[in-house]
């Protein structure tokens, strides 16, 4: 795809999807590389220097960076043109595209439903085949699930693989630089564009690029594909359940080898809100930059305090407000042992069970949502339930433990898509395309 | 009633490093404002911390010095409020895992050595420095990021004279150890006293107060005098001394209230989760506490080896800049001697007048040469004057000032007693003068020969062959 395509394509769906806070329609290839004049959009947390990037929030909606994150240089390093900053939800907080500063981002599929979020905009672009590669963050699941309800594949490396320095933090420990591509090959390819360390980000793993693409291959014979028997139990859609079977199915034609595997359900049940209490404090912290002394949208004000008070009033939106209100809760002196300490005691614990899970096979494979988007009005959720609490939000284990991990597009429920989410060890980023190379071609034959 | 002075001492030190804690913006506070900053000093949305590695050798030195146990394992916390000097709205400090613990420091006062207990060393980043001009603040944020140690001692000092030796001691130290500038009139070390009285004898202690940010050793002193005052007057009438932090104020020489420290701010602190915890490695501490910089004592005793008295050995202790200079004089003299009292007086005096500029036009090299022409007699002392000014002025080196000047020492007897026998000449009185035991008469001579070689004739030779000359007539 070149440039001129993927700008008018970028256009024509933006009435309808909301996907970009901008499209950029002056740059050029600067270098030869893996991505060549190829067309790739940005989440608009990535800073980019000398054009805004607003991290859709309101209180950045002025914001032009005097830098430019690490990614940025290799992905123009690589040969690659920038063409979007796409929208999502404020700070990157939010799993539904519809807490953004510039509005709603809606599903192409269907647009009474949501794209998902919080990296909305680059998983509609891609959806929309205004781009192949279009970049994402991944806190929770935000490019895994957006990657599921739109129907492309979605990935998020290992935590350390790509340097995070220029992405607009929402949970350090938990954040991941992640992205959305048309097929597993050029996620495969994205990996080794993407990665290596960075003396700007100490938490970057010490090891050179992935080389994944050239050894991408499908033969998945023997490999054991470990089924994660609660996520199963826990989605209630029949034709959800009837697809990753038949996909299992066709995956044990290949060779592979299916073993089912669990874990403490309890512990499947408090990995929500452990998330919530560590993204929200860490949120809290990472965040109090803005305030509108150096930059950003300042408001008047008596005195520092009453300038910083106002601009954080009126930049910030109800969600954004509420979760540093938890967080700063949780950091309290007198909460913080029975809130963020003990979450993180939770999590350690999250983590050496699923570190076992994955001990005993290759990769886990499960239904990435439980469903098809949900309606943008009236989706009606029981946030108690097993359905919720595990089915819809288990990927987040990912962002504990660091795994990386994929979305791959299966085969579509009510007619719109599903995808299958492939988890794999530490560092195994090689496994984890080799067996989504295999899903992927399962679901082509099963089309 | 008889009450004893219970003190603590908290010291910010900023670390001698080329670049900041966490970026790579020059360290340097004294320049231009605003000109050492980059995206991660101003805490701009996606910035990371890098941590310097030089600052960590210095703090572990820090440490080594201070018999501190050092934690092998660095981890660093977040410290969170909301301040216009804090760009990022948190600092990153060692809370939890401090550095260094349970040190020590022994201090000589009035002769008696006292042990002082180190509570911890902990590494941190400075915050942006505000100036308040009219209604306006204006910030700086070349200091936002500056390396920073704090010194954190046990309550174990009891008077102002063992608080200011504390300081003093510790800060030569880290001075000599190259760990700081320890310049405390521009803020690179600041210290701030927890002071309380109690009953003489009593283990209970009495309500703390803090004197923040002290700038000098003499404010230190002048500071708790005061504040032991105003404690002791309280207590004496009856009222209470409040929990606060004070500040001194020179003019009205007692100390002010600046806060009450009943609200205790809860600064939320939490692991930093950007800096990967750091296993240092047990040959790099090794390596650091090995190769340190000498003390003050290890470099007395190398001074008074040299010859030097104790009184010229603590001149060059206390002026660090003329003693690295002079240090790289005394290796390549060849009497040390000499060497030592030029360094000393000479040196010394243009310090005085000129500062450190004098080193911009002196290198150690040439002025090591310069002496060499002295011990080697191929310039007379009182020439040596002129031509070390004429070296300072110029930046020319000895040697070609020599040549420039035609000064040489001439003291070979033939030139020198051509001269004298022509004064004795022309002077017969002299002769009487001295067979009368008038001595001076040797001197008034010298000085005609020196007039007359126009101040090449070697003087003490000179004065050896007009003694000689006297006798014979």
């Amino acid at each position: 795809m070149d440039k001129t395509t993927s700008i008018l394509k970028l256009k024509e769906i933006q009435a309808s999807t909301n996907a970009c806070v901008t499209i950029i329609e002056n740059d050029e290839k600067t270098h030869e590389g893996l991505l060549s004049n190829i067309p790739v959009a940005l989440k608009d947390n990535v800073i980019t220097k000398g054009i805004l990037t607003t991290g859709g929030s309101k209180l950045l909606s002025n914001y032009i960076p005097p830098y430019s994150a690490t990614i940025v240089h290799k992905i123009k390093q690589a040969g690659g043109v920038i063409v979007a900053k796409t929208s999502l939800d404020e700070l990157g907080m939010g799993g539904t595209g519809t807490a953004s500063f510039n509005g709603i981002v809606r599903n192409p599929h269907d647009l009474t439903r949501q794209a998902g979020g919080s990296s909305s905009g680059s998983a509609v672009v891609v959806a929309a085949k205004a781009v192949d590669y279009a970049i994402g963050s991944d806190t929770g699941d935000s490019v895994r699930k957006p990657a599921s309800f739109v129907g492309v594949v979605g990935t998020k490396p290992t935590y350390g693989r790509i340097s995070r320095y220029g992405i607009i933090p929402y949970a350090s420990s938990l954040d991941h630089v992640g992205y959305f591509t048309s097929n597993v090959t050029q996620a495969a390819l994205m990996c080794d564009v993407l990665s290596g360390v960075d003396p700007l980000d100490q938490t970057t793993l010490p090891v050179c690029p992935t080389n994944t693409l050239e050894t991408l291959n499908d033969n998945v014979s023997g490999k054991v594909f470990g089924i994660f028997e609660d996520v199963v139990n826990a989605v209630n859609d029949e034709e959800t359940l009837k697809n990753f079977e038949a996909v299992c199915n066709a995956l044990v034609k290949k060779g592979a080898i299916l073993k089912s595997i669990s874990m403490d359900e309890d512990l499947l049940r408090a990995c929500l809100p452990t998330y919530y209490i560590i993204a929200n404090c860490e949120a809290t912290a990472n965040h109090s930059n803005l305030t509108g002394v150096n930059f950003g949208l300042t408001q008047d004000g008596e005195d520092v305090e009453d300038i910083m008070t106002k601009t954080r009033t009126v930049g910030f939106g109800p969600l954004i407000r509420k979760r540093f209100v938890i967080g700063s809760y949780g950091l309290k002196d007198e909460n913080q042992e029975k809130l963020f300490r003990q979450a993180q005691k939770v999590r350690r614990v999250v983590v050496d069970e699923f570190t076992k899970m994955l001990n005993e096979c290759d990769g886990l494979i499960a239904p990435a949502t439980s469903s098809c988007a949900p309606l943008l009005e009236g989706a009606n959720t029981n946030v108690l339930s097993n359905t919720h609490l595990i089915a819809e939000n288990y990927m987040v284990i990912s962002n504990f433990s660091g795994t990386p991990s994929i979305t791959i597009p299966s085969l579509p429920v009510k007619g719109l898509p599903n995808g299958i989410n492939i988890t794999c060890k530490v560092e195994d980023e090689a496994t984890m395309f080799k067996l989504a190379l295999a899903v992927e071609s399962c679901v082509k034959e099963l089309l | 009633m008889k009450r004893d002075v219970v003190i603590g001492i908290e010291i910010h030190c900023e670390l001698k490093t080329e670049s900041k804690m966490f970026s790579g913006s020059k360290n340097t506070i004294n320049d231009i404002p605003n000109i050492h900053v980059n995206e991660i000093d101003l805490g701009h949305p996606g910035v990371l911390p890098t941590l310097n590695q030089k600052a960590v050798e210095l703090a572990l030195r820090a440490c080594v010095l201070t018999h501190c146990k050092i934690d092998p394992l660095l981890k660093f916390d977040r410290k969170n409020y909301y301040y216009s000097d804090l760009p990022k709205g948190f600092q990153i400090t060692q809370q939890f895992h401090p550095v260094g613990k349970d040190g020590y420091l022994d201090i000589v006062v009035e002769g008696e050595t006292k042990h002082v207990r180190l509570d911890r060393i902990h590494m941190e980043e400075d915050t942006a420095k505000q100036y308040h001009i009219d209604e306006h603040t204006f910030i700086d944020y070349n200091r936002a990021g500056v390396p920073l140690i704090e010194i954190v001692s046990k309550p174990d000092m009891s008077s102002a004279l063992e608080a200011k030796e504390y300081v003093s001691t510790l800060r030569n130290l880290l001075i000599f150890a190259d760990v700081t500038d320890g310049k405390m009139e521009e803020g690179s070390m600041r210290c701030d006293i927890n002071i309380s009285l109690k009953e003489a004898g009593s283990d209970a202690f009495g309500t703390k107060v803090e004197i923040k940010n002290l700038n000098s050793l003499n404010n230190i002193d002048k500071a708790i005098e005061a504040e032991i005052k105003r404690q002791n007057d309280l207590l004496d009438s009856g009222e209470v001394v409040l929990m606060q932090t004070r500040r001194y104020d020179e003019n009205l020489k007692t100390t002010v209230a600046m806060r009450s420290k009943e609200s205790a701010v809860d600064y939320r602190y939490f692991p930093e989760p950007n800096i990967r915890p750091i296993l240092l490695d047990a040959s790099f501490i090794e390596h650091v506490s090995k190769n340190l910089p000498w003390t003050p004592s290890q470099w007395f005793d190398y001074l008074t080896n040299l010859g030097a008295n104790d009184i010229e050995a603590n001149i060059l202790i206390n002026n660090k800049t003329l003693l690295d200079f002079g240090a790289r004089v005394l290796k390549d003299v060849k009497d040390s001697r000499l060497g030592l009292n030029w360094i000393i007086s000479e040196l010394n005096s243009y310090m005085n007048t000129l500062g450190e500029k004098l080193f911009e036009t002196l290198s150690a090299h040439d002025f090591a040469l310069f002496l060499n022409l002295i011990s080697d007699k191929v310039i007379s002392g009182k020439q040596a004057k002129d031509v070390l000014k004429w070296m300072i002025e110029s930046g020319k080196n000895a040697q070609t000032l020599v040549e420039e000047h035609d000064l040489k020492v001439v003291s070979d007897d033939t030139s020198l007693l051509g001269w004298i026998d022509e004064a004795i000449k022309e002077n017969p009185q002299s002769v009487v003068d001295f067979k009368q035991g008038k001595d001076r008469a040797v001197g008034f001579i010298v000085g005609q020969v020196m007039k007359k070689s126009k101040g090449q004739a070697d003087p003490a030779q000179c004065n050896a062959l007009v003694r000689q000359r006297f006798l014979e007539q």
